[in-house]
C-alpha cells in the first residue's frame, strides 16, 4: 500500500494582540522580533519536511496571524514551504488571516507562492460581540478583505464564525450567518465558544464578569447554523465545518481521518508513522532547540492500538461521513461493531448514532452531545475485553445493528 | 495455690474521657507494675484507633501486687471499653470481677455511659466504689459531683474516693478501698476446675490467647482441659498472668485472673464466656456464660475503587479472627456487585470496623446506609428477622413490621431541655422520665426507635447541647410500627442498595432529601434521568436530572488531539469507577451520601 497523503502544518505564533478566548500558542508581535523565528521555521522545514516531500498533499499555515508577518519574511517563509511541498502534489494550500491584515500586495504574494485558500477569522458581524472576544477588527473590515482576496486570485475563502458569545441572541447570530453567506465564501466554520482553561475569557467567567449563554440557547444557535447554512448551500461535513460542494478543507480532513501530518514551528504537533510529537511552545526555546538539533521536538508518544482506537472514535465521528468501519478494522485489528456492541444499540435507540454498512455516524441529535457519545464508545472499547481480533469466519455485518 | 482472701478482682467503668486509662496507669505505677516513665502515656490502650478515637475498645488487664496492713494482696485490674456500643464487652469483664470502680470526672459529673455501666455492675451484684477523679482541675467540684452520683447511682457520697489520676493524689486511698471494700473471690480451690474465658485474642505466633478467671479449682501447663461449650479437648501449653506483659506462671488457682495458651488456632475455635474444666476431672456444672452479642445495626460493605471482592473478603476474614464482635455474610447487589452484609453492636462499632478494615488491610470500602434489624410478620404468620431493606418481601404479603425500640438516657445541661425534647420528638421519641441531677443538669429518659438514633442522633445531641450532652441506650423490645420500604428508582430502575425502611409518616420527607442529594451526586447524562422515591407503587418524591443539551468539542485539529484525548480518557476512567444502573452511571459517593440523611 502506498504511503497515505500527508499534511504539513506550519505554526507562526505572532498576533497583533491575543484574543481573550484563544488558547493557541501566540505572542504579541510588538514584543518579539519575527525574523529570527521565521529563520528557524525555515530551517526546521528543511529538516522535518524533506523526508515527506513526496507525500505532502496539503499545507496549512496557522497561528497566530501568519499574514501579520512583514512582506519579506512572509516571502521567505512561503518560499521555504514551496521547497518542501509544491504543486502538483499539493492540492490545497491554506493560510490563516484576520480581516484587515491582507492588502493587495500580500494577497498577490500569497497567490504567487501557490496559496489556494485563505481562512479568515470573521467571528461575528456585531461590534459588541467582537469586543467580548477582544477582536481588533470591525465588522466593516470583513467584506473588503474578502474582496481583496478574490480580486487577487485566492481560489477559496473560508470564514470562521463563533456562536455562544455572551450577549449573542438568535437574531444577532442569524444576522452574522446571513452576512457571512452574502460574501459567498466557499467554506464556513462555526465554532461554539469554548472556555479553555487559563484563558482571560475563562477568568472573566470565573469572576462573573461575563455570563455565558445558557446551554439551551447554545444548542439552538448550533442547530440554527446547521439549518441556515444548509439552506444556503453549505453542507455540514464536520461538527463545526460547512462547505459548498467539493470545497471541504482537505488538510483538516486528514486530521479527522486520523491521517499523517507534519508540524513545524513552535507548539506545532505532527503525527507520522504511528508517533505523535509536539514542538516546544516557547519562542526562545524553539530557536535554541532548532539551532542545536534542527528541530524543536519537546514531547512525543507512540500511538498504540488502544490509543488509536480512542483517537479514531474521537476524530472520525466528528465527520458527517462518520467512523469508517473498514478503516477501524484495518488499523486497529478490531471490529468496531463488536467492540461497541454493549452500548451501540442503546445509543441507536436514543437516536444519537446511526449505522450503515460502511460507517458509524452521529445523528444530528448526536452531534449536539458528541463528546458524551464518544466517551461511551471509547469506554465500551476498553471494557470489551473479548473485542480481540475479528473473527475471520464471521464476515462483518454492518447493517445488522440493532 | 494463692490465698483467696488476698485476691481482689475489679474493673473500672467510666464515661469516655473521664480518665479511666490514666487512672489505670497510676494504679499500675503505684503498685510498681510499671515504673518506666518512658512507657506510652496510656499503657493500656494498645490500638492506634483507640488512641485516635480516644476510647478503649478492647478489654485490657494487669495483675498488681499491693502490700497493705502487713499482707501482700494481688489486685487484678480488668480494663473495660467505655462506649455505648460495648455494653456487651463491659458485662463480659464484669462477670470476672467482684468489684468495680465507678469513675466520675469532678468537672463533668455523671454522664450517660456512667449510668449505663453502673447499672451493669449493679445487675451483676458487684461492690461499687465511687471514684471522683480530676480533683486537681480548677473547675472541679468533687463534693457536688459526689452528691450528684449519690442521687443518680445510689452510691453513698460519703464513701467516695477522691483522686487525681494525673497527679497521683488519692491513689493510695483508692488501693486501700479496693482491698477493704471489694470482697475477695469466693470459690473452692479443691473443687473440679471451672474457669471462665472472658476474652480471647489472636496471638501472631501462638494461636489464641484466652483471658481467664478461675472460679473453682486450678490448672497448670500440661493439663488437658475441655472447653465445655465448644466440646473440644486441648493441651494447655502455657498459663500466666498479665504484669501487664504476658508472664508465665506455674499455675492459676481459684479466684485468680490470667491467661492460657492451649493450641487453639483461631478465634473461631473458642467461645468467649465458655467454661474451662479438666478433661480428667470435669465439673458437672458449667458457668452461666454469656449471651452472644446481638448485632443490631447492619450495613453492606462493597469493594471500593481499586479493591477486589477477594481482597475485601480476605480483609474481613482477617479482621473477624481478631474481633468476632461483628458478623458478615456474602451479599449480592444489582448495583454494587458482590459484597458483605455486616452486623454491628452499634454505629460506633460499625465505624471502627470499617476504619480498621481500610487501615489495617489497605482496602477501599463502599458502605451502604446502616439499617437496624426488623421483625417482619408475614400474612401466613411466619416471622422473619431482616437485616437489609432488600430482604423486605412484597408489602402485600407483610402483616406487620416490628422495629427495635430502645430506652435512651440523656444527661444534658438544664437550659437545653427544650431543644433536646424537640430533637427527641422529631425522632419519634416518647418521654418516660425527666430528672434534675442538680440545678444545672437534667437526665431525660426517652423511648425511641433504634433506627432514629443510628444515623446522627449523637451528633445532633452534641450540637443541641454545646457538646455537653451525653446519651446511652439499651434495646428494649420489638414493636409494631407503621414502617414501609422506600425504594429509589434511577431512570425507572430500582437501585437495591439505596432502599431504606422508614416510618410511613417520614417517608415523604426522607424521600425528598435522598432524591435531592442523589441529584447532586449524579452527573448529567445524554438523556434525562428521572429520580424517584417510591413506597410500593406510589411515587412520593421525584426529581429530574436534565440531559446535556450541548456537549461537543468545537475545535479538534492536529494540535488538539493529545489533549482532547486525555480529557476523554479521564472521562473514561471516571466512568469505570461508577456503578451503572438503568444506563445511569452512579458514583460511589452517591451510595455514601445516603448515610447523611439530615444535612439540610
Amino acid at each position: 500500500m502506498s504511503a497515505p497523503a500527508c499534511g504539513l502544518y506550519v505554526h507562526t505564533p505572532f498576533c497583533e494582540t491575543k484574543c481573550g478566548y484563544c488558547d493557541f500558542f501566540s505572542v504579541p508581535v510588538r514584543n518579539c522580533p519575527t525574523a529570527p523565528l521565521v529563520g528557524r521555521i525555515v530551517l526546521e522545514l528543511s529538516v522535518r519536511a524533506v523526508d515527506y516531500a513526496d507525500r505532502i498533499e496539503t499545507v496549512f499555515i496557522g497561528g497566530g496571524t501568519p499574514t501579520i508577518l512583514p512582506l519579506d519574511e512572509l516571502d521567505e517563509l512561503l518560499t521555504a514551504v514551496g521547497r518542501a511541498a509544491s504543486p502538483p502534489r499539493v492540492r490545497e494550500f491554506t493560510i490563516e488571516a484576520n480581516p484587515a491584515t491582507v492588502g493587495d500586495e500580500k494577497a498577490n504574494l500569497l497567490v504567487r507562492h501557490g496559496v489556494t485558500r485563505v481562512s479568515m477569522g470573521a467571528q461575528s458581524f456585531f461590534p459588541a460581540e467582537l469586543a467580548v472576544l477582544e477582536r481588533l477588527h470591525s465588522p466593516g473590515d470583513i467584506k473588503p478583505s474578502v474582496a481583496t482576496l478574490r480580486r487577487c486570485g485566492v481560489a477559496e475563502v473560508n470564514l470562521d464564525l463563533i456562536f455562544g458569545i455572551p450577549g449573542q441572541t438568535n437574531e444577532t447570530w442569524a444576522e452574522s450567518l446571513s452576512r457571512a453567506i452574502d460574501l459567498e465564501p466557499d467554506h464556513i466554520a462555526c465554532y461554539g465558544l469554548t472556555y479553555e482553561p487559563g484563558t482571560p475569557l475563562t477568568g472573566l467567567r470565573e469572576f462573573e464578569q461575563i455570563e455565558p449563554v445558557e446551554e439551551g440557547l447554545e444548542a439552538e444557535l448550533y442547530s440554527q447554523a446547521i439549518e441556515t447554512l444548509s439552506d444556503a448551500g453549505y453542507a455540514q461535513y464536520e461538527i463545526s465545518n460547512f462547505a459548498r460542494p467539493g470545497r471541504q478543507c482537505q488538510h483538516n480532513l486528514i486530521y479527522w481521518r486520523n491521517g499523517p501530518y507534519i508540524g513545524v514551528g513552535p507548539s506545532a504537533a505532527g503525527c507520522v508513522d504511528g508517533r505523535r510529537y509536539k514542538n516546544v511552545a516557547d519562542v526562545a526555546g524553539y530557536i535554541r532547540m532548532v539551532d542545536s538539533q534542527g528541530h524543536a521536538e519537546f514531547e512525543s508518544e507512540t500511538i498504540d492500538t488502544p490509543t488509536l482506537m480512542t483517537e479514531m472514535i474521537m476524530m472520525q465521528l466528528r465527520l458527517l461521513e462518520g467512523l469508517s468501519i473498514a478503516a477501524f478494522c484495518e488499523r486497529t485489528g478490531i471490529e468496531p461493531l463488536r467492540a461497541f456492541r454493549k452500548v451501540l444499540p442503546r445509543l441507536f435507540d436514543l437516536g444519537f448514532v446511526a449505522v450503515s454498512d460502511t460507517h458509524i455516524v452521529l445523528t444530528r441529535k448526536g452531534r449536539l452531545i458528541g463528546d458524551a457519545v464518544m466517551a461511551e464508545l471509547a469506554t465500551a472499547c476498553d471494557n470489551s475485553s473479548d473485542a480481540g481480533s475479528p473473527d475471520p469466519t464471521h464476515p462483518r455485518t454492518g447493517g445488522s445493528l440493532p | 495455690m494463692a490465698d483467696l482472701s488476698l485476691i481482689r478482682n475489679f474493673s473500672i467503668v467510666a464515661h469516655i474521657d473521664h480518665g479511666k486509662s490514666t487512672l489505670a496507669d497510676r494504679i499500675l505505677e503505684r503498685t510498681g507494675v510499671i515504673t518506666e516513665r518512658d512507657m506510652r502515656a496510656q499503657f493500656l490502650d494498645d490500638m492506634d484507633l483507640e488512641r485516635e478515637m480516644g476510647i478503649t475498645i478492647k478489654a485490657n488487664r494487669a495483675t498488681c501486687p499491693f502490700h497493705h496492713d502487713g499482707r501482700d494482696y494481688m489486685l487484678n485490674l480488668l480494663d473495660t471499653p467505655g462506649h455505648v456500643d460495648f455494653h456487651y464487652e463491659v458485662s463480659r469483664a464484669l462477670a470476672a470481677c467482684e468489684g468495680v470502680l465507678v469513675l466520675v470526672d469532678a468537672t463533668q459529673g455523671v454522664q450517660a455511659q456512667t449510668v449505663a455501666n453502673a447499672h451493669l455492675a449493679m445487675e451483676s451484684d458487684l461492690e461499687m466504689i465511687l471514684v471522683i477523679n480530676k480533683i486537681d482541675l480548677p473547675a472541679a467540684q468533687p463534693e457536688d459531683i459526689a452528691l450528684e452520683a449519690e442521687q443518680v447511682l445510689g452510691l453513698d457520697a460519703s464513701e467516695a474516693v477522691f483522686t487525681s489520676a494525673k497527679s497521683g493524689a488519692g491513689i493510695e486511698e483508692l488501693l486501700k478501698a479496693i482491698v477493704e471494700r471489694i470482697p475477695p473471690p469466693k470459690g473452692d480451690p479443691e473443687a473440679p476446675l471451672r474457669a471462665l474465658i472472658y476474652d480471647a485474642k489472636p496471638d501472631p505466633h501462638r494461636g489464641v490467647i484466652s483471658h481467664t478467671r478461675v472460679i473453682d479449682g486450678g490448672f497448670r501447663r500440661g493439663d488437658y482441659v475441655d472447653l465445655m461449650a465448644v466440646g473440644r479437648k486441648f493441651l494447655v501449653t502455657e498459663v500466666g498472668k498479665f504484669t501487664p506483659k504476658l508472664t508465665p506462671v506455674e499455675s492459676l488457682g481459684a479466684g485468680e485472673v490470667g491467661y492460657f495458651f492451649a493450641g487453639i488456632k483461631t478465634l473461631a475455635d473458642v467461645n468467649i464466656g465458655d467454661t474451662v474444666t479438666h478433661s480428667t476431672r470435669p465439673t458437672q456444672k458449667a458457668l452461666p456464660g454469656y449471651q452472644a452479642p446481638e448485632q443490631m445495626v447492619y450495613c453492606d460493605f462493597y469493594p471500593g475503587i481499586g479493591t477486589t471482592t477477594a481482597a475485601l473478603r480476605e480483609a474481613m476474614e482477617k479482621l473477624w479472627l481478631n474481633d468476632s464482635s461483628f458478623t458478615y455474610t456474602t451479599v449480592s447487589s444489582d448495583a454494587l456487585g458482590i459484597g458483605f452484609r455486616c452486623g454491628f453492636l452499634g454505629l460506633l462499632h460499625m465505624k471502627i470496623i470499617q476504619e480498621r478494615l481500610e487501615r489495617e488491610n489497605d482496602v477501599a470500602v463502599v458502605q451502604t446506609a446502616p439499617t437496624v434489624t426488623y421483625e417482619i410478620e408475614l400474612s401466613d404468620g411466619e416471622v422473619k428477622r431482616i437485616e437489609s431493606p432488600s430482604e423486605v418481601p412484597d408489602m402485600a404479603q407483610v402483616a406487620e413490621i416490628r422495629e427495635p425500640i430502645v430506652d435512651v438516657q440523656m444527661i444534658i445541661p438544664a437550659d437545653c431541655v427544650g431543644t433536646v425534647m424537640q430533637l427527641s420528638m422529631e425522632r419519634r421519641g416518647k418521654q418516660k422520665k425527666s430528672e434534675y441531677l442538680s440545678s444545672t443538669r437534667v437526665m431525660l429518659t426517652y423511648e425511641m426507635p433504634l433506627c432514629e438514633i443510628i444515623y446522627d442522633f449523637y451528633d445532633k445531641l452534641k450540637t443541641c447541647t454545646r457538646g455537653y450532652g451525653t446519651a446511652d441506650y439499651e434495646v428494649k423490645e420489638y414493636r409494631v410500627e407503621d414502617m414501609v420500604k422506600m425504594d429509589v428508582l434511577v431512570n425507572g430502575v430500582p437501585v437495591d442498595a439505596l432502599s431504606v425502611i422508614v416510618h410511613r409518616d417520614k417517608a415523604a420527607i426522607r424521600g425528598r432529601k435522598l432524591i435531592g442529594r442523589l441529584k447532586k451526586e449524579i452527573a448529567r447524562h445524554m438523556f434525562e434521568i428521572p429520580l424517584q422515591a417510591a413506597v410500593g407503587s406510589k411515587i412520593i418524591a421525584r426529581e429530574t436530572i436534565r440531559a446535556f443539551r450541548k456537549d461537543v468539542t468545537a475545535k479538534c485539529y492536529g494540535g488538539d488531539v493529545t489533549r482532547k484525548r486525555k480529557l476523554l480518557e479521564k472521562q473514561k476512567e471516571g466512568k469505570k469507577r461508577m456503578k451503572t444502573v438503568g444506563n445511569v452511571a452512579i458514583p460511589q459517593e452517591a451510595f455514601m451520601s445516603v448515610l447523611n440523611p439530615d444535612d439540610d
